[in-house]
């Protein structure tokens, strides 16, 4: 019966060759541009959570107790050798980056500007942060002398400083006095991160350390791991280990991003809806139409002893023959579409500078999950199985004999 | 003897609104037997089209039973008159009886699918039903693609793939021309004859109505005539 039911549905369809085409365009055109939008949307946030996570917090990243609130440099978290043996310890842990950070002034003849000095170790970072992926102009060193500053592109901008160009920082060291140092810029980078584009200057570790008068303790540890399921647990685990300590998720430090992602599921749940009604209302009209022609063939079915559930079944998979092909089309379309930018990107350059104040790339990546198809193509049939009810009913009070009768 | 169908006190009305009543059948009393042959006459509007449908289930008597094999049809609810139909009687109607986007031998197969017979005993009955019917040529042919009377030909074929007991046809000639017609009635004939199935037919065709062993004529609901010859 059911490969009948098939066969009756395929043939009326093509009968209505013109109607199910346009039907089946609609519900493709419809998910190809929804899929689209998905792909493109999630491929942004998690560009920005993954710059973040990158530049700055790490999966997981390590301050001394209050120094969130008040970051100075009497709250630097001071005895790292326990921590250290800690995180040696734990597999799971990628890369562990420690930095060391204080407010300042960076200042050229002819600017001055509030920044924050980063002393970091280069060798630790390239497996942590790859800035090397970040850079635009010039080197990630910063001499055998230690006296190179890596600056972002914008601040580079402000000051108007190019690569080998002199540039002074000064911060308030340890002892409460002001301290100078004069860097040459190395190399300037791109994070998409404003806080780095902008207002950061990273130095050599030691440097800073010279320029603050802190010869030991650390203000940031970021922490990465291989498996984002055991963010939390690792998290629990530090917290009992070093009940002194404030250790804090990136998604507690970047509650925005997290947000963002929230936002994705119930947007994509909107999505769904939008697939859901699209699918409906169109396959709704196509088969009340259908119905209403061919009430004597169903007429004839049901007086030669056909059953109700039957001719359900035959309606039932016509609606579905309809949304699957646009499914099928859509999530072609789709999903070619998404591979093309999932590999080249999609280049959004022409609105870079707003781009970059959310800290994203000229260039975003489509991400593509099954979950798109899976959904979308529930709602799909969702929507075949709903759109058929009022014809179905309209069938119910017809009278077999009438429909026969009926032409 | 014991009767294949009855008839008792069959009355049906028609209320299409308040002020209307069509009493379309009167006290209707008939017996039919086992492998009769029977024509339905009357003028139009006589009420043959509702005594046939009520017969088949395919309507609802105001009043009275009609019992069929012993089974009173009457009391059924829809479930089971579609079971009824769908297993003992076979329906040809004045046109238009076939499945338009299936072909012949998909038309033919329906019911036998519908009954679940399993697709080699399909293929098999499909065979033997279109070479006794002389349609085999016809098999792959879309309804449409069929004159009027190789399409009541075909909705012959269907109406006894079914295996009915019982072969209902409100008035299958009345599209045909008389070539047509008797080429028809042969075929019915036929199967009255050597399949034994009771068939009741209606027409107001008198080259048709001749042909029939048992006449009933219908006026105004109610029977006017009944005879049997032999
Ligand atoms: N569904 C209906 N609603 C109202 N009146 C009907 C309906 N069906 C039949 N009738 C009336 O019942 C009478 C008998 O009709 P019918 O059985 O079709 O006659 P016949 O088949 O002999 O021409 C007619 O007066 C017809 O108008
Ligand atoms: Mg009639």
């Amino acid at each position: 019966m059911f490969k009948t039911a098939t066969k009756i549905g395929i043939t009326s369809l093509l009968r209505r060759r013109t109607r199910s085409a346009l039907l089946i365009l609609m519900i493709a055109v419809s998910l190809w541009g929804l899929l689209f939008i998905e792909g493109i949307y999630d491929g942004m946030t998690e560009q920005m959570i993954a710059n973040a996570i990158r530049s700055d917090s790490g999966h997981i990243s390590i301050f001394a107790d209050g120094y969130r609130l008040n970051p100075d440099l009497s709250r630097w978290i001071e005895n790292t050798i326990e921590l250290d043996e800690f995180l040696n310890e734990r597999q799971q842990i990628k890369s562990t980056v420690a930095r060391l950070k204080q407010d300042g002034l960076v200042a050229t003849a002819h600017y001055s500007r509030g920044i924050a000095i980063l002393g970091i170790d280069l060798e630790r970072e390239a497996n942590h942060s790859h800035l090397e992926g970040y850079l635009r102009h010039g080197e990630l060193n910063f001499g055998e002398r230690q006296r190179g500053a890596i600056i972002g592109f914008k601040l580079a901008k402000k000051l108007k400083v190019a690569i080998g160009n002199k540039i002074i920082l000064s911060a308030q060291n340890s002892a409460g006095e002001m301290a100078s140092t004069a860097l040459k810029v190395k190399g300037i980078i791109k994070t998409h991160n404003m806080a780095f584009d902008e207002n950061a200057v990273f130095i050599a570790a030691a440097k800073a350390r010279e320029l603050l008068s802190m010869p030991t303790g650390i203000s940031q540890i970021a922490i990465s791991i291989a498996n984002e399921g055991e963010i939390a647990s690792l998290q629990q685990q530090l917290q009992e280990e070093f009940p002194n300590l404030t250790i804090k998720r990136w998604d507690e430090l970047y509650p925005a991003l997290q947000q963002s992602r929230v936002l994705m599921a119930g947007f994509k749940q909107v999505i769904n809806i939008i697939i859901f009604s699209i699918a409906a209302l169109g396959i709704f009209g196509v088969m009340l139409v259908s119905v209403l022609e061919r009430m004597r063939e169903f007429g004839i079915m049901l007086a030669i002893g056909t059953k109700f559930s039957q001719i359900g079944i035959i309606i039932l998979v016509e609606a579905s023959i309809l949304g699957c092909a646009g499914f099928g089309l859509g999530a072609l379309a789709g999903f070619s579409t998404l591979y093309y930018f999932k590999i080249y990107g999609l280049d959004l350059s022409v609105f870079s500078s707003a781009l970059d104040e959310f800290g994203l790339d000229a260039i975003t990546y489509a991400i593509i999950r099954p979950d798109y198809f899976f959904t979308a193509l529930a709602a799909i049939i969702l929507a075949s199985v709903f759109s058929i009810i009022i014809p179905l009913r309209i069938l119910k009070k017809t009278k077999p004999v009438d429909a026969i009768n009926a032409i | 003897m014991s009767d294949f169908l009855k008839i008792q006190q069959i009355n049906k009305t028609f209320q299409p609104d308040k002020e209307v009543r069509i009493e379309a059948l009167q006290d209707i009393n008939l017996e039919i037997e086992a492998g009769d042959f029977v024509v339905i006459s009357g003028p139009s509007g006589s009420g043959k089209t509702t005594l046939l449908n009520i017969v088949g289930g395919l309507e609802n008597a105001t009043g009275g039973t009609v019992i069929l094999d012993g089974q009173n049809v009457t009391g059924l609810a829809e479930k089971e008159l579609s079971h009824l139909r769908r297993n003992h009687i076979g329906f040809i109607f004045q046109a238009y009886n076939l499945i338009p986007v299936l072909n012949v031998r998909e038309n033919i197969e329906f019911i036998m699918k519908l009954q679940g017979t399993t697709q080699r005993a399909c293929d098999q009955g499909v065979e033997e039903i279109a070479k006794k019917l002389h349609i085999d040529d016809l098999l792959k042919k879309l309804p449409h693609q069929l004159s009027g009377g190789q399409q009541q030909r075909v909705a012959v074929a269907r109406a006894v793939a079914a295996e009915p007991k019982l072969i209902l046809a409100d008035e299958p000639t009345a599209n045909l021309d008389s070539q047509n017609a008797a080429t028809l009635m042969d075929m019915l004939e036929h199967l009255n004859q050597h399949e034994g199935i009771t068939i009741i037919f209606s027409s107001h065709d008198p080259m048709v109505i001749e042909r029939a062993k048992h006449s009933i004529v219908l006026k105004d609901g109610k029977v006017v005539s009944n005879e049997r010859f032999n």
